[in-house]
């Protein structure tokens, strides 16, 4: 029992200890609770190492300490995981929902769903039709449709459609994950590829958009091995399509701050 | 017992094949809706059968390897403990081979039920694989594992060779097998692809070998052999760990307790090398598309690494616990001593190794021209240095650095489930995010591997001064051969996981999408209770099996053949 709580003692101040250093580093809570769990495994190996030899045990007596070992096993590496931080599926299911949109449609299922829709949207107009039958065989004319006769858009509406453009860039810059690996607006962003908060005055939108199509058609400056490893995946053609890569575009065209510095796309093919 | 297993061999043969014709006629069919499952989900049902069958398959295609060593061993140092051992692993083989055949079979039926239009489109894909070389191989597997366990008595003495070149034969079948099914399996990580082709173009044209031969399948397949011979190791050693608890002689104790021993220190072998084949997979699915690399190590499944270096910690400490234990039991084991720079290398090794792979990125080689002369410096210099320490004081000292590599892989950028939009606060401060840093994790990787390697010199260092006292083991160190049995199936399932959830909403990367509703990534704690759950099926077969397979042997050898009564008084 001596060498339990001499080691567990030890444990204890050692762990008291790095919480402490951690503390004053202005390391974060979960950072001191890691250090201080693994000084306690460290008293634990240390408790085992130098415990009692255990006895031989056989027939019924070892068979009750597997189940307990195994049920110790289990119940920990169930737990364990659990105190971890949790990544919520929600949020990506939202993401996820809106890049296979367009698939899901096209397929079997999609085109069986909206078959039922289409059925469902005939019904109502057929219901609204007699409704404006109904109407123009009373005293009161019913109006079934606001839907304009002519393709004409009014300035507002021209206005909304290309603030809609925009929302659509900017919903692919979070689709596509672009912030893994690009910081815009101060978010986002390990270094591993170039702030593109002025990308707005160094490329045109057209550029920009060879860019995100050809990741090697331009190189940033200071970021010659990421260009020649091919860090930025050749794939966002085929995973977006030519309206979405525009709007991508279009909207990172509007990023024009001087103040960050953006590093100098230079041409390469 | 002998006919039982024969009869349950073919029928699982029949039946693997009967799922193969199935399967091309099932083929042809187009248009078929899903099948729902109940309770668990699609996803979730193929993932336990998949990953049940991938366990028991690691084991059939690990454990010959073992084997084989194994037999080879026992043939050049004549210690017939070895042979035994061998023969008794085979047995076991034999038996989990049809649970391989069984788990195959379901997988297939499943993946059909849950996804038929993927399912097809894949088969076809690889139609020469999947209706010709795989069966093809698998037959000539049963066959040779057949003919190897039952060559056994009668290709004894000078044709023990043949024997054991039967043994290799059936290494490079599995082998083959192995590479075979790794192609569609990494082909669905990795497909091959082409600049200036669209993905879908390419794969229309290319031609099999082209999909099989893709970016991960070689890394794939190195990470899975040495896997597979740890983990048959680690089974190995939980058989003998249960055989141990069962023995009734000391004899009996005596030759289980060198089973988990020899078991143990074949899968160490293959643990060692585990890290880098594992990390030389990591880099080039993420050289193939570096989407991947923030996936894994910043994002959705970043705590899964974390989880991942838990386990893997924990696996070392055991390791190296039970080498504690082992030295324990040798009589002159405080007798040995060391040189002082071996203590020396392993305190300085941390961060030396933390400042070279900063400075000197692998796959630089100017890493090596500092880190190899350290590491190799106690054994070199060693002889000129008089002080010494003795070996259980460097092996303490191993624990603390092996628990101070333990704290540098678990330290994370932030404790948040994804590192996007990762609030300050959560954050490693600035000057201390050298931690999180993939050189610190790849040091602590190396760290590890190097005191165990220490350990495992200076154990080789007391047998050759000491006595081993078989038999006299702590009993504690059971419990270290099932926790190893368990943790590295754990891990294997945790990592299959990963690998599966890399290929994010997509069947096939970039190819094909799941438009299921479950194409995301479930929570780890979710993930864990599956994982859990598969491992505990699996060892419960396994134990069965060992059951089956050497209770019956241990009685025999307790109860010679024929009687001691006279055969006239019969």
């Amino acid at each position: 029992m001596g060498n339990l709580f001499k080691k567990l003692g030890l444990g204890l101040v050692v762990g008291g200890v790095l919480v402490a250093i951690a503390h004053s580093q202005e390391l974060p809570f979960s950072f001191q609770v890691l250090f201080f769990i693994i000084s306690l495994v460290g008293a634990t190996v240390f408790i085992l190492l130098d415990a009692r030899p255990l006895g031989t045990m056989s027939g019924g007596k070892s068979l009750l300490a597997v189940i307990a070992f195994w049920i110790f096993m289990l119940t920990v590496s169930v737990a364990g995981p659990s105190l971890l931080p949790q990544f919520d599926p929600e949020d990506e299911k939202v993401k996820i929902g809106k890049l296979l949109d367009k698939e899901r449609k096209q397929s079997a299922q999609g085109k069986a769903e909206e078959l039922i829709a289409r059925a469902k949207a005939l019904d109502a107009q057929v219901k609204a039709l007699e409704d404006r039958l109904k109407g123009l065989g009373g005293s009161q004319p019913a109006v079934a449709s606001q839907t304009p006769l002519t393709g004409e858009k009014s300035p507002a509406a021209a206005s909304a459609s290309a603030g809609d453009f925009m929302k659509v860039g900017e919903e692919q810059w979070q689709l596509q994950e672009c912030y893994n690996c690009h910081k815009l607006r101060g978010e986002g962003g390990k270094k591993r590829g170039p702030e593109l908060d002025n990308i707005g005055t160094l490329l045109t939108v057209d550029e920009i958009q060879e860019k995100i199509a050809n990741p090697k058609s331009f190189m940033a400056e200071g970021y010659e091995k990421e260009w020649q490893k091919g860090i930025m995946p050749n794939k966002f053609k085929d995973l977006m399509d030519p309206k979405e890569m525009q709007a991508l575009a279009a909207w990172l065209g509007t990023f024009k701050n001087a103040s960050v510095n953006t590093p100098k796309p230079i041409k390469k093919n | 017992m002998k006919k039982l297993s024969n009869g349950l061999l073919a029928l699982m043969v029949l039946f693997s094949l009967c799922v193969a014709a199935a399967t091309n006629v099932y083929a042809q069919e187009s248009g078929v809706s899903s099948v729902e499952f109940p309770y668990t989900g699609n996803r979730t049902a193929v993932w336990v059968v998949a990953q049940l069958h991938i366990l028991f398959a690691a084991f059939i295609l690990g454990a010959p390897i073992f084997i084989v060593i194994s037999e080879w061993l026992g043939y050049r140092k004549q210690d017939p403990r070895y042979d035994r051992l061998a023969k008794e692993i085979t047995k076991v083989t034999v038996i989990l081979f049809s649970m391989t055949a069984v788990t195959g079979g379901l997988f297939i039926f499943v993946l059909l039920a849950a996804y038929p239009q993927f399912t097809t489109s894949f088969i076809n894909q690889f139609y020469v694989v999947f209706a010709i070389l795989y069966p093809a191989l698998f037959i000539a597997e049963t066959i040779l594992m057949y003919a190897y366990l039952y060559t056994w008595d009668v290709w004894k003495g000078e044709k023990k060779g043949r024997h054991i070149a039967l043994g290799v034969l059936l290494n490079l079948v599995c082998l083959l097998i192995l590479f075979v099914i790794n192609g569609p399996t990494s082909f669905m990580n990795t497909p091959p692809k082409a600049e200036g082709v669209s993905p879908q173009d390419f794969i229309a044209a290319a031609t099999v070998w082209t999909k099989i031969a893709n970016q991960s399948w070689f890394p794939l397949s190195l990470h899975r052999i040495d896997g597979n011979v740890a983990f048959g190791g680690f089974i190995a050693g939980m058989i003998a760990a249960y055989m141990y608890m069962a023995a009734k002689t000391q004899e009996e104790r005596a030759y289980y307790d060198w089973m988990g021993f020899a078991a143990i220190w074949i899968a160490v072998g293959g643990s060692l090398l585990q890290p880098f084949t594992g990390l030389l997979l990591a880099y080039e699915m993420c050289d193939y598309d570096f989407s991947f690399c923030p996936y894994m190590m910043a994002d959705q499944l970043s705590m899964f690494f974390e989880m991942q270096g838990v386990m893997i910690g924990l696996l070392f400490l055991a390791i190296n616990y039970y080498s504690w234990l082992s030295l324990k039991r040798i009589e002159g084991a405080d007798n040995v001593r060391i040189t002082i720079l071996a203590p020396i290398v392993l305190v300085v090794l941390l961060p030396a190794t933390m400042w070279v792979m900063n400075t000197y990125w692998i796959p630089d080689p100017m890493s090596l021209v500092f880190l190899l002369p350290l590491a190799v410096s106690p054994f070199l210099l060693g002889r000129f240095v008089p002080m010494t320490v003795s070996a259980r004081t460097v092996i303490k000292i191993g624990f603390i650095i092996m628990l101070l590599s333990d704290a540098v892989w678990l330290t994370p950028a932030g404790f948040v489930a994804t590192g996007t939009d990762m609030p300050d606060e959560m954050k490693l401060p600035e000057g201390w995010d050298f931690l999180a840093s993939m050189p610190a994790k790849l040091s602590a990787i190396l760290t590890l591997v190097f005191v165990t390697v220490v350990n495992f010199i200076l154990y080789n260092r007391t047998i050759k001064q000491g006595t081993i006292l078989w038999g006299k083991i702590d009993f504690a160190a059971q419990f270290v051969l099932i926790f190893l049995a368990f943790t590295s199936t754990w891990i294997m399932g945790l990592m299959g996981a990963v690998r599966s959830l890399l290929k994010k909403y997509f069947h096939t990367y970039s190819l094909v999408s799941d438009l299921s509703p479950e194409s995301f990534t479930p929570t780890l704690s979710y993930s864990a209770g599956w994982i859990t759950a598969i491992t505990v099926v699996f060892i419960a077969i396994v134990s069965v099996a060992a059951l089956v397979a050497l209770r019956t042997s241990v009685v025999r050898v307790r109860e010679p053949e024929g009687s001691a009564v006279p055969i006239a008084v019969k």
